[in-house]
């Protein structure tokens, strides 16, 4: 059973994604499985779906499936599973969010203070390290910091952005610098970046932090050799029909930005990107939010996802999820699920509302909004078909009632859920929370440097009926939301997901514990602290022929902040500001 | 609501010493001013204004020192709270501290 597996695996290396037989394989070894998830789990997987050996971008690949086709680890095996190595980055200022990356058995990732780390893959022996020397006066100025999201990998090179408004490239094999670019002047904007960047073909894309600070949040383009500004793609009003949706001329401090990275649509040669919610977070216009308030109309291309030619630059298309956002939930999610399905093409992309979008690729035009929250009140639904809010919620200055669901921290988070292509499921945390909330009048603070333009004052409540907020990882089919299985959770679990084709879903949650689940029922088949809450990525990846899942664990996330009064312990004792990337293989 | 005790408060302090009460309150800020300043800037942590412990440590009622309040404000504190004494002006600070020191239940 060993050997066979171990045939299997190396095929899997060797190929990359070829997935049909051990997918048979594990059906056979698990008869316990659901007839039509065995039947689904036949299914040949998309080559370019799936990681094999190495994971070399933040979702995996562009299909962005969180998915690996290792399968030595697998529902088997996975009671041998148990620490190969850890790493700690230091400095972990409000902790690990970043999602690592493995090329060639080398494991490459950023720790807080864009502190980027290339490690022995099979024994986590360090290869390099590279601390950038920053503006520390102006990151003890800002708000979001110091944490980093994450690398790229690409032409012989990793990339890294940094808090005071630099992309930085390193020499793979050595770690030292090729070129340091600075991007934004973020001494006067505050912003800077904290998400991964992208490289896609010659060009390295990466987006600034925005939102509520009052800016007009860029995405750039960057030219992956030189280090050369190739583009610049304000999200707040880059053209006259989008400056035309901000009455009041407020899209000179709007907010936007693209925190997250995006994904690359090569069949059309497209960069696909969530943008960031305008600012301030809330507005006072009320219901007639075309003439009132502090920034009248739509607020283009805020809480929009958009379509961009990577090699201009130029829209080519875009879906404003959220028209004129007055509840702060993103489109920033950096998460474009590609399907193809039926003879269509698809991206499913989660607004943090917990609204679920499905696009047809080639023009973002809607194939279908569903919902994965059980708790949602600022609209009353969004129509599948035209993408038109009903019944929506526009406050006044002063208190909201009832209190807003979700609350602020998301219907779901930033972090990335998994989707197998076999059987068609996507695995995504639903976060269940609201807030009493209370709208004040705010204006944008510019000088000496640009401020929070947050718009409220607010605390998080229990939604209806419970005595505390939630949350729960589901199963769902990505394009009805139709549910399969779901786990519930005492605390929103903050993390990315991990599916593989050893037919598990790993999931770390809040507390610090990193469950696997066999992903076909949601049964829970080992589990494994890691000492602290997870609030980042996890990935996996082989080095030497053996498979290895690397995971980050350390507390310190803006969406985290409010779990001590929330929730009590263990949060109330947990120390912020500490990290460590724990490495698992089988014995 | 938070708005209106605030402005009690400020009325009522009027009555007793108006002209100390122009020197203190944060340089002259008016009450709306400086709630929009913090619901602007500090709000995001200090949740309902101050009044709640949250993201960030409740305010209202503190016993901290108006100097420990103003060096917080001015330097931070690595990983909790950023460093405002460049951002803002002394009388903003001022303000702010004013603001806490009156804040109520709202």
């Amino acid at each position: 059973m060993h050997h066979t597996r171990a045939m299997a695996f190396a095929a899997a290396m060797a190929a990359g994604a070829l997935l049909t037989g051990c997918a048979q394989q594990e059906t056979a070894m698990a008869p316990a499985a659901a007839p039509q998830a065995a039947a689904a789990a036949m299914m040949p997987v998309p080559p370019d779906g799936a990681t094999g050996a190495d994971w070399t971008s933040y979702h995996g690949t562009w299909r962005d499936y969180d998915f690996s086709s290792l399968d030595q680890i697998n529902t088997g095996t996975v009671k041998n599973l148990q620490v190969a190595w850890t790493h700690d980055p230091g400095r972990d200022t409000r902790g690990l969010q970043s999602m690592p990356l493995a090329e060639g058995g080398v494991l490459y990732y950023s720790g807080s203070y864009s502190r980027v780390y290339a490690l022995d893959g099979a024994t986590g022996k360090v290869i390099w390290s590279y601390f950038p020397k920053l503006d520390e006066g102006l990151i003890k100025r800002q708000t979001h910091s110091p944490y980093n999201r994450g690398v790229a990998l690409g032409h012989g090179r990793v990339y890294v952005g940094t808090m005071d408004g630099r992309l930085i490239a390193l020499d793979q094999k050595t770690g030292k610098p090729v070129w340091d670019t600075k991007l934004i002047n973020s001494q006067k904007l505050t912003v800077g970046f904290t998400g991964a960047p992208i490289v896609v073909k010659d060009m390295v894309v990466i987006g600034a932090q925005g939102g509520e600070w009052p800016y007009r949040g860029p995405i750039f383009g960057v030219d992956a050799n030189t280090g050369k500004k190739k583009w610049t793609f304000l999200t707040v009003a880059p053209d006259a029909k989008s400056q035309a949706t901000w009455g009041h001329n407020s899209w000179r401090t709007g907010g936007g930005g693209g925190w997250m990275p995006g994904t690359y649509d090569a069949a059309t040669n497209t960069l696909w990107w969530g943008t960031a919610n305008p600012a301030p977070l809330y507005d006072w216009s009320g219901a007639d939010f075309m003439h009132n308030g502090a920034r009248p109309g739509n607020n283009l291309y805020t809480t929009s996802v958009i379509a961009l030619d990577p090699d201009t630059g130029k829209l080519k298309f875009y879906h404003q999820e959220l028209p004129h956002d007055g509840w702060d939930f993103d489109s920033a999610i950096g998460e474009f699920v590609m399907i193809d399905q039926g003879g269509k093409s698809l991206i499913v992309h989660p607004n943090k509302s917990g609204y679920i979008f499905v696009y047809n690729r080639g023009d973002a035009s809607l194939v279908n909004v569903w919902r994965i929250t059980e708790n949602s009140n600022f609209v009353q639904s969004i129509d599948p078909k035209t993408g038109e809010l009903i019944g929506r919620r526009d406050f006044t200055a002063g208190h909201v009632d009832p209190p807003l669901c979700p609350a602020i921290d998301g219907g779901v988070s930033w972090n990335s859920g998994a989707y197998d292509p076999r059987t068609n499921t996507w695995y995504k945390v639903g976060n269940e929370w609201c807030m009493d909330l209370k709208v004040v009048k705010t204006r944008p603070i510019l000088e000496p440097q640009a401020q929070l333009d947050i718009g409220a004052d607010f605390h998080e409540v229990p939604p209806p009926g419970a005595d505390k907020p939630w949350g729960h990882v589901d199963a769902r089919d990505p394009v009805t939301g139709q549910i399969k299985w779901q786990v519930k959770f005492k605390e929103p679990p903050m993390a990315s997901l991990l599916a593989t084709a050893g037919n598990l879903l790993f999931v770390p949650d809040a507390e610090g514990m990193l469950h696997a689940y066999d992903s076909r029922t949601g049964k829970e088949l080992w589990s494994h602290s890691d000492g602290v809450g997870h609030d980042g990525g996890i990935m996996t990846y082989a080095a030497n022929g053996k498979q290895y899942v690397a995971v980050v664990a350390g507390w310190g996330g803006m969406a985290t902040d409010g779990f001590p009064k929330m929730f009590g312990e263990p949060f109330t004792s947990m120390p912020r500001n500490t990290g460590v990337l724990t490495v698992y293989t089988l014995k | 609501m938070s708005k209106s005790l605030l402005g009690i408060a400020a009325v009522a302090l009027c009555l007793t010493a108006a002209p100390v009460l122009a020197a203190d309150k944060g340089g002259g800020m008016s009450d709306d001013e400086v709630e929009g300043l913090f619901a602007s800037t500090c709000g995001f942590c200090h949740q309902d204004g101050g009044r709640v412990a949250g993201k960030g440590p409740q305010l209202m009622g503190t016993k901290r020192s108006d100097a420990f309040i103003v060096n917080r404000i001015k330097h931070g504190k690595e990983g909790y709270m950023p460093a405002f004494g460049q951002a803002l002006t002394d009388r903003e600070i001022k303000g702010i501290v004013h603001y806490i020191r009156h804040l109520k239940p709202d």
